[in-house]
């Protein structure tokens, strides 16, 4: 798990380098996607399946970037788009060419749907994360001043 | 103080150049909106899309104003976005008068992209990781390291030529399967589906489909519609990419059954 946790940060933080995020971000940039990551796998353990644990895996994340937006006083894009890159369903993508190729229907289908639950699954979550007020990420920020 | 003319062509300039770098479109407009009230400027109107934006200020008077700029879909920098939010940040509590943020947004503008060998390297770096958290082993890892650095020259290179979008993402994809599928031929004890995932990462549509996402949810539909768009011909043209190489092995004499 410490394995999984650092690897993500290193490949976010790689990613967060490619889209010019400032230096003094970066941190916070690949926290976001490694803890990103890391609820994917504590939600998938717990035997939500990969669309359930994608929705609050993203949930998670967007509150996340929303809250250090809120501390570093930057937009909130930042970590977003960066940390998203964990859970954005790549292997989906790739299993359901894989077999639309090999011709097996059915695998197909079966992969190519739980591509496409699980980004709208990613969508929900990212609108559930924004659906929270913002007042209640200020608070946060003065009970950390204090 | 300025005429109303210049104010608006910065606040314009400003929204212009945070659009590029991929900021969406409620950060837009709403920073547009932010100065163009710290400037006194009255009765302004602005409608931003994914590729334009019309402001109009003063309309009743004099001096009134207009500008309709088009934004092509540019390369992601979200250190601009950055640097321009703090920028409008200070306009707006009128820390700096309209010479000074002229003089910062040139500063904001010439912000470099990383340099090529550093982009190549964190790119490498990146799919090498991703392969690793996506169940590859350490050969695979390093593989993909290699292969990531090969994909963004390749990407690069395309920017620098003007090559479509698309194309870049089928034959980047399509590169990536079949330089894992020589690998796997060469008889090494590689996973060839992790290296193939892990090195794709860097072509899919995140960026598009996070904003498309936020912009529908603020109600500008227009705007992720077309960013929805956007992400899914670019899933749809990596399958491609992936899946023609795929075609192509399996009816080469030698190629290993896949199964």
């Amino acid at each position: 798990m410490i394995v999984q946790f650092l690897l993500a940060m290193t490949a976010t933080a790689s990613f967060a380098v490619l889209f010019g995020v400032p230096k003094e971000q970066f941190l916070f940039s690949s926290l976001t996607g490694a803890l990103g990551w890391i609820s994917y796998l504590i939600f998938c353990e717990l035997g939500f399946g990969t669309v359930f644990a994608s929705l609050f895996a993203t949930f998670f994340l967007t509150i996340i970037s929303r809250f250090f937006a809120s501390i570093r006083k930057n937009p909130v894009t930042l970590y977003l788009v960066t940390g998203i890159f964990t859970l954005v369903p790549g292997a989906g993508i790739y299993y359901a060419s894989y077999y639309f190729i090999m011709n097996d229907m059915h695998l197909f289908t079966a992969k190519g749907m739980e591509t496409f639950k699980i980004a709208g699954a990613i969508s929900i979550g990212i609108i559930f994360g924004f659906a929270i007020p913002q007042s209640i990420f200020q608070i946060k920020k003065k009970n950390r001043k204090l | 103080m300025s005429d109303s003319k210049e104010r608006l062509t910065l606040a314009v300039e400003i929204a212009d150049l945070l659009l590029r770098s991929g900021a969406e479109i409620y950060r837009v407009e709403d920073t547009l909106l932010h100065i163009l009230d710290a400037f006194d400027l009255e009765n302004f109107d602005v409608y931003v899309l994914s590729n334009g934006i019309f402001a109009s200020a003063n309309e009743d008077r004099e001096d009134a104003c207009s500008i309709i700029r088009h934004v092509p879909l540019s390369d992601v920098h979200l250190g601009k976005i950055a640097a321009l939010n703090q920028l409008s940040r200070e306009i707006c509590s009128h820390a700096c008068d309209i010479n000074e943020a002229w003089a910062r947004l040139n500063q904001c503008k010439a912000i470099p992209a990383p340099k090529p060998w550093v982009q190549g390297l964190s790119c490498g770096v990146g799919c090498g990781c991703f392969t690793a958290i996506f169940g590859g082993g350490f050969l695979d890892a390093v593989f993909t390291f290699v292969l990531g650095i090969f994909l963004q020259y390749m990407r690069m290179d395309h920017e620098a030529r003007k090559t479509s979008k698309f194309m870049t993402n089928i034959v980047g994809s399509a590169f990536l399967t079949a330089a894992s599928l020589l690998l796997l031929n060469l008889g090494l004890p590689v996973m060839q589906d992790k290296i193939v995932i892990g090195g794709i990462v860097p072509l899919l549509p995140g960026i598009a489909l996070t904003t498309s996402i936020r912009d529908l949810f603020n109600g500008d539909y227009l705007s992720g519609a077309i960013h929805l768009l956007d992400a899914l011909l670019t899933a749809m043209c990596i399958a491609v990419g992936v899946g023609f190489v795929m075609v192509f092995y399996q009816h080469i004499p030698g190629g290993i059954r896949l199964s």
